[in-house]
């Protein structure tokens, strides 16, 4: 058997060769890395969403509740000594109802 | 060297090989037993401690009102479940329940029931459902083996007890149990899911798995307007109040599409909290309470009388005697009437004269303009529990039963009477009153919007609105006159029948009112019934009249209607004009 003598040359690319490959491979595996990374944080960007629109509904619910008329009738009323209008108070935009002079 | 089989050896070594050999046929067929004989039965138990397959309950929809305003919406909420290990005593297991007594504040009643079902060995059981977030925090603080949260869904009802009877509640598990909580359940609670649970041997830890995502149900859109239904129950209670009733209901509706915008109740329950602890608070008498209605059922009286009957507008009734008899029972008016037209008649609602234009139409063409008006039939109404009422048929009337000219003899519910009112309302169509605007869509086709029925000849119609607008302006409904605005419609009072007496009872009546306005184009259509009122004041015109006054006003202010103008001011606003240059 006769071993073959690899050149300086031969040698050199074969080692170019790999440390290709070892650069490759490296940053497919960083890149498959940062690929599982960004998908943690995109779930849990997701959940955070999610966990934000129920806030917002809960919010939501929350404000329909605080608007809820009788709340605000009583606290116009009681809090704020307001009281329905006289007949004659109420004005209608648009609608061209003479009103009733004084002194007559 | 002694070998192993040299003589003093032998024995011993044959016998480790016989218990070797014992300790192997043994094993293997434990072995056998394990993994062959016994595989299915062991391997169902080992996935029982470890696996739980739960059912998932989907996200209820959300219910608005008819300008999207929040009703009803589902919520998460933490429900907390105990998951003992099977190994554990039941005396054991309940210790560990026990440590939830006062954050949970469990009740004795509660707790029998974990007890009873720790007991059974069953392997997932419910401590407390829905609780808020401050006590799950709690409970997760106590870090016991067995206890989980699972994260479910909580209906809000952020109004409180508004509209309570239309919505009307849902069941532990979010189903709906009455109201459109119960009609659109299959619309609203989407598809349950499936989720495993997974534990180690010791359970100290668990994740869940989903199995089948939970879709969640479609939002529904209600007829029903939050601020004509919040008039509509402050009013109700202040009639209440002030006439002393047992109970009263208001519906409000749209007379062109039969859309209702308020159906208020007295009593009334808190829908969080459903079921209602007292039982009558349930009932939405709008539509399941059925009552002899009294004089406002003279308005079928009269178009029977108008339409099949020939009756003359001219025509005249003598009432001077103050009572009439009608197969052997006495009918009386309120007070003694003289002789009266055929609008007089519907105007003052003489109980003799409208028994005499009952006389002149004949049984059939009454009974006829009963059906027609489909009375002792269910609106259609999309709501559960209606009533049908009572209407019985022409074969089997007495010669007592012409009284259901005058509203006796017949039961009917308070939406089949408005919805009678709402033909003269439209001129002669009969609409079905509907509660929801279509699911998910605002606008979407509701079941309310189909084709109105004509009943009524726009003629006949026209003319008996007319009359009930003089009802209100002359005549027993002069209570319910409101300044700037014609209504239209008519008083009942109704004598209820004392069982224990056997007979119509003088002291306890059902008052109504039912009408619409503005009367030329009406805006809203709107009955009000208040039951027993007490006191000296116990007439339809004078209890319910007013409230149907006072809920048009803020109602008709809400909807931006205009009072007409007063004659006077009128000719002076000419006046002001012909002034300018």
């Amino acid at each position: 058997m006769v071993n073959r003598k690899y050149n300086t040359k031969e040698i050199a690319l074969g080692a170019a060769f790999l440390l290709l490959l070892l650069v490759v491979v490296t940053l497919y595996i960083l890149y498959q890395a940062e690929a599982v990374q960004l998908g943690y944080r995109i779930a849990g960007l997701e959940d955070r969403v999610a966990r934000m629109k129920e806030e917002i509904k809960k919010l939501e619910t929350k404000k329909a509740g605080l608007l809820s008329l009788r709340r605000v009738e009583g606290i116009a009323r009681e809090d704020l000594g307001l009281t329905d209008p006289k007949p004659g108070q109420v004005l209608y935009e648009g609608i061209d109802i003479p009103r009733e002079k004084k002194g007559r | 060297m002694r070998g192993l089989f040299s003589n003093g050896m032998r024995p011993r070594a044959v016998a480790l090989a016989m218990v070797l050999a014992v300790w192997f046929v043994a094993a293997f067929g434990r072995l056998v037993d394990l993994q062959i004989l016994n595989h299915g039965r062991l391997k169902a138990e080992v996935l029982g401690q470890s696996q739980t397959d739960m059912e998932v309950l989907p996200k209820r929809g959300t219910i608005f009102d008819r300008n999207g305003k929040i009703l009803a919406r589902s919520l998460p909420a933490q429900s907390v479940f105990f998951s003992p290990l099977k190994s554990e005593s039941a005396a054991k297991q309940m210790e560990q329940v026990m440590r939830l007594k006062d954050p949970l504040r469990l009740s004795e009643k509660e707790l029998s029931r974990i007890r009873t079902r720790v007991q059974k060995k069953e392997s997932f059981i419910w401590i407390k459902r829905k609780i808020d977030p401050e006590a799950a925090g709690r409970v997760m603080g106590l870090n016991i083996k067995g206890i989980f949260l699972q994260e479910e869904n909580k209906r809000f009802y952020p109004l409180g007890t508004l509209a309570a009877h239309v919505l009307g509640g849902v069941g532990i598990d979010d189903n709906g149990l009455a109201g459109v909580e119960l009609q659109y359940d299959p619309l609203l609670e989407g598809e349950k899911g499936r989720r495993l649970i997974l534990r180690d041997a010791r359970r100290r830890s668990y994740q869940f798995e989903t199995l089948k995502e939970a879709v969640p149900g479609n939002d529904l859109y209600l007829t029903i307007d939050e601020t004509i239904q919040y008039i509509a129950e402050t009013e109700l209670e202040k009639a209440i109040a002030s006439s002393g009733a047992d109970w009263g209901t208001v519906i409000i509706a749209d007379p062109k599409t039969g859309e209702i915008l308020a159906i208020a109740n007295r009593p009334v329950y808190d829908p969080n909290d459903y079921p209602p602890a007292v039982p009558g608070e349930g009932v939405n008498r709008a539509i399941q309470h059925t009552f002899e209605p009294g004089s406002t059922f003279k308005i079928i009286t009269a178009a029977a009388a108008r339409e099949l009957g020939r009756v003359g507008l001219g025509e005249t009734y003598d009432c001077r005697e103050g009572s009439i008899s009608v197969g052997g029972n006495l009918v009386g008016d309120h007070k003694r009437l003289g002789i009266l037209s055929f609008p007089g008649v519907f105007i003052e609602s003489s109980n003799v004269g409208v028994i005499m234009i009952a006389q002149e139409i004949g049984e059939r063409n009454l009974y006829q303009m009963i059906k027609t008006f489909r009375f002792g039939e269910r609106t259609g109404i999309d709501l559960p529990g209606e009533e049908y009422g009572i209407c019985r048929p022409l074969s089997s009337w007495k010669k007592s039963s012409l009284r259901i000219a005058i509203g006796y003899e017949i039961s009917v519910t308070a939406v089949q009477v408005l919805r009678a009112m709402n033909v003269f309302a439209t001129r002669g169509r009969l609409v079905r009153p509907s509660i929801s605007l279509g699911a998910g869509v605002r606008g979407l086709s509701g079941p309310g919007t189909q084709e109105p029925l004509k009943i009524l000849s726009e003629g006949t119609a026209s003319e008996l609105a007319e009359i009930f607008k003089r009802v209100v302006d002359e005549g027993t409904g002069l209570s319910a006159k409101l300044e700037g605005f014609d209504i239209a419609g008519k008083t009942g009072t109704a004598q209820k029948f004392d069982e224990e007496l056997g007979r119509y009872s003088s002291a306890k009546h059902l008052a109504s009112f039912v009408g619409f306005v503005p009367a030329d184009d009406p805006a809203i259509c709107m009955i009000v019934v208040l039951d027993e009122p007490k006191g000296l004041m116990q007439y339809g015109g004078q209890v319910a009249a007013p409230a149907f006054r006072d809920i048009s006003a803020r109602v008709l202010r809400y909807l931006r209607a205009a009072p007409k103008p007063k004659a006077e001011t009128l000719v002076a606003a000419k006046m002001a004009k012909a002034r300018r240059p």
